[in-house]
C-alpha cells in the first residue's frame, strides 16, 4: 500500500513537471482576471493629494515656486499666502482631538491678504484697459474687468501657476474660490516684498494675457447699436446715418445674404458694413461695425501686452460712459506706440 | 501606433498663453528612480554623479527627487503645471542620453503627445477679412440691365474654320494691294 502511495505522488509529480515545461505560466492570466475583478468591486480610486507621496518635501516645493515665477518672495508671506483659514481651524480641531488644549500653529491666513491683492488687481486690470483701450466706453472696460477678475479666470491661471499642490486648505480636491483667493493673496504678498511694479508686471504676465486670443465683444456689446449710433453721432452734429442696400445673393433662399452700409448723410461717407440673412439683421451688424470702428475694437487691434506700471493712466481717469461718449470730448491719451517710443528714448 | 485610431489628434496649443507675458517651464517635479547596484541604472547613476547639480542649477522651477529603489528598472516620472504626469524608462540609458530625454521633458508643455493635423495653428484665420460673395465684386454690375446681353456670351469663343479662313483671304487681299501698289510706284519712277 505505502509503495502504491509514493508512486502515486512520483506519478503526480512527474505530471506537474511535465506540465511546469510549457513556455508560459497557466496560472497567470486567472490570477490577473482574478485581480482585476477584486479591483472593479473597489470602485474607481479615489484622488490622493501628492503630499502623501514619499518624495515631497514642502520646502523644495515652495523653493521652486517661486523660482518659477521668476519673483522673489518673502518666504513668511508666501507661506501665509498660501495658507487658508480652513486649515488652521482643522489642524486645531486635530491637536485639540489628541488632548492638546491650547493648540498654537505659528500659522496665520491670507485673509487680509485676500482683500489686498483683490483691490490690487483690480486697480490694475482697470487701468491697463484704459490705457490700451481708451475710446472703448467705461461699461466695456468693466465688462472685460469682470471677466479677466471672475472665479473661473483667476482660479484657472491659479492653477496652471502651481498652486494647487501647496495651497494649506481643509478641502480637497482644492476648489475654485480657494484657488482665485490664493492668487489674489499671492499678489499681495509679491506687493509686499518686491513692490508695485514687480507685481503689476505678474498682473499683466499672468492674469491681463488672458484676453490675447479672445474676442473682446463677447465680454460687452450694447444693445440696441442703431439707435445708440445715431445718439452718438448726433451728439457730435451728424445727422443720423443713412443704411442703404449695396449688395444681395441668394434672396427668397434658405442662404440669402445681405450686405448693408451705412453711409453720413452729408459728405457720404461710408461708417459701417454689415452682412445678414435679412435686411434688418444686416442693418444691425452695420451699426455694430461702424460702433466698433468708433470705439476702436475692430477684430484686428492688437494689444499691447509689454506696458510697465508708470506707463498707465491714473487710477482716477475713467474712460467716457456710453450717455455722453462723443468724439470730440475724447480724453487724449497717448497712444502704445507713442509709449514704447517715449520708453526707448528713455532707455537711450 | 501613430494612427489616428490610437494617438489623439490636435493643433499645436499652449497652456496659460505661456510665452506672451512670461514663459514658466511647465515641468514642476521630476523624481529619478534608479538602483544603486544594477547594471541598468549605471547611466542613470552617472547622470547624478555628474550633471544632476548643473541641471539642477539651470532648473530652478522644477523640484527633484532622488528615489533609490534596490533591484528595480531605473525610471524618471515628470510632471507638469497642467497636472500631466509622465513615466519615462531609463533602461541602460548613457548619462549622455539621460541629459537629452531630461531636456526634451523640461522644454515640453506637459500637453499629451498628440498628431498635429498642422504644425501651426491661429484663431483668425484670414488677414483681409472671410471672403463673401461681395468680395471683389466688380461695381460696374451694381448698375447693369439683367438679362444683359454682353454677360450672356460664353466667356471664350473659337474660331470656327470658315471664320479663320476668310480672315486669310481677306489678309492676302490686302498685302495683294499692297504689293501692287508698291509695283506701280516704282515703274512710275522708272
Amino acid at each position: 500500500m505505502l509503495t502504491l502511495r509514493t508512486t502515486n505522488r512520483v506519478l503526480k509529480v512527474l505530471k506537474t513537471a511535465q506540465k511546469c515545461e510549457q513556455s508560459f505560466h497557466r496560472w497567470l492570466a486567472p490570477t490577473l482576471r482574478e485581480l482585476k475583478r477584486r479591483k472593479d468591486i473597489q470602485g474607481p480610486e479615489k484622488p490622493v493629494h501628492r503630499k502623501t507621496f514619499l518624495e515631497w518635501n514642502y520646502d523644495t516645493e515652495i523653493y521652486a515656486f517661486s523660482k518659477r515665477l521668476g519673483e522673489e518672495f518673502n518666504n513668511d508671506l508666501l507661506q501665509q499666502a498660501l495658507t487658508e483659514r480652513s486649515y488652521i481651524i482643522r489642524e486645531e480641531e486635530r491637536q485639540k482631538n489628541v488632548g492638546i488644549e491650547q493648540p498654537t500653529l505659528n500659522l496665520s491666513d491670507n485673509k487680509e491678504l485676500v482683500s489686498k491683492g483683490s483691490d490690487f488687481i483690480d486697480d490694475i486690470v482697470k487701468r491697463y484697459l484704459r490705457t490700451v483701450l481708451p475710446r472703448l466706453p467705461e461699461e466695456g472696460i468693466i465688462g472685460i474687468h469682470k471677466y479677466l477678475t471672475s472665479i473661473e479666470t483667476l482660479s484657472h491661471v491659479s492653477f496652471h501657476i502651481g498652486t494647487s499642490e501647496l495651497i494649506l486648505c481643509a478641502e480637497f480636491p482644492v476648489e475654485k474660490p480657494t484657488l482665485s483667493n490664493v492668487l489674489k493673496s499671492i499678489i499681495a504678498a509679491l506687493i509686499e516684498s518686491s513692490g508695485d511694479s514687480r507685481a503689476a508686471l505678474f498682473v499683466r504676465d499672468f492674469i491681463i494675457t488672458q484676453i490675447a486670443d479672445k474676442d473682446l465683444h463677447q465680454f460687452w456689446e450694447p444693445e440696441e447699436p442703431i439707435k445708440l449710433l445715431s445718439e452718438i453721432l448726433a451728439r457730435d452734429g451728424i445727422q443720423s446715418p443713412e443704411p442703404r442696400l449695396i449688395g444681395c445673393s441668394g434672396k427668397n433662399t434658405i442662404l440669402a445674404c445681405f450686405r448693408v452700409g451705412l453711409y453720413t448723410p452729408d459728405n457720404k461717407r461710408m461708417i459701417g458694413l454689415g452682412f445678414g440673412e435679412t435686411v434688418d439683421i444686416a442693418h444691425e451688424m452695420a451699426a455694430r461695425d461702424s460702433l466698433r470702428q468708433l470705439f476702436g475694437t475692430l477684430d484686428n487691434i492688437l494689444l499691447p501686452f509689454n506696458l510697465k506700471l508708470d506707463q498707465l493712466c491714473a487710477s482716477s481717469v475713467k474712460n467716457l460712459f456710453l450717455n455722453e461718449w462723443s468724439q470730440k470730448t475724447l480724453p487724449f491719451r497717448p497712444t502704445h506706440f507713442e509709449l514704447r517710443q517715449a520708453k526707448e528714448i528713455s532707455s537711450n | 501606433m501613430s494612427s489616428s485610431r490610437f494617438t489623439p489628434r490636435g493643433f499645436p496649443r499652449v497652456p496659460l498663453q505661456n510665452g506672451i507675458g512670461r514663459y514658466i517651464c511647465q515641468l514642476k517635479r521630476v523624481t529619478l528612480r534608479f538602483c544603486k547596484s544594477s547594471g541598468s541604472s549605471r547611466g542613470i547613476r552617472d547622470f547624478i554623479e555628474t550633471d544632476l547639480v548643473s541641471f539642477a542649477q539651470d532648473h530652478p522651477g522644477t523640484a527633484l527627487y532622488l528615489k533609490p529603489r534596490r533591484h528595480k528598472s531605473p525610471s524618471f516620472v515628470a510632471e507638469y503645471l497642467n497636472g500631466e504626469r509622465e513615466v519615462i524608462s531609463c533602461h541602460n540609458f548613457t548619462a549622455q542620453q539621460m541629459v537629452k530625454w531630461l531636456n526634451l521633458y523640461t522644454t515640453r508643455s506637459g500637453i499629451p503627445l498628440m498628431r498635429y493635423v498642422k504644425m501651426w495653428h491661429t484663431e483668425c484665420p484670414s488677414i483681409q477679412g472671410v471672403w463673401s460673395p461681395f468680395t471683389n465684386k466688380d461695381p460696374a454690375l451694381n448698375i447693369t440691365q439683367f438679362p444683359s446681353e454682353m454677360l450672356s456670351r460664353p466667356v471664350w469663343e473659337e474660331k470656327s474654320a470658315t471664320e479663320e479662313l476668310v480672315e486669310m483671304i481677306n489678309k492676302q487681299k490686302i498685302s495683294d494691294e499692297n504689293n501692287d501698289d508698291i509695283q506701280k510706284v516704282q515703274a512710275a519712277h522708272v
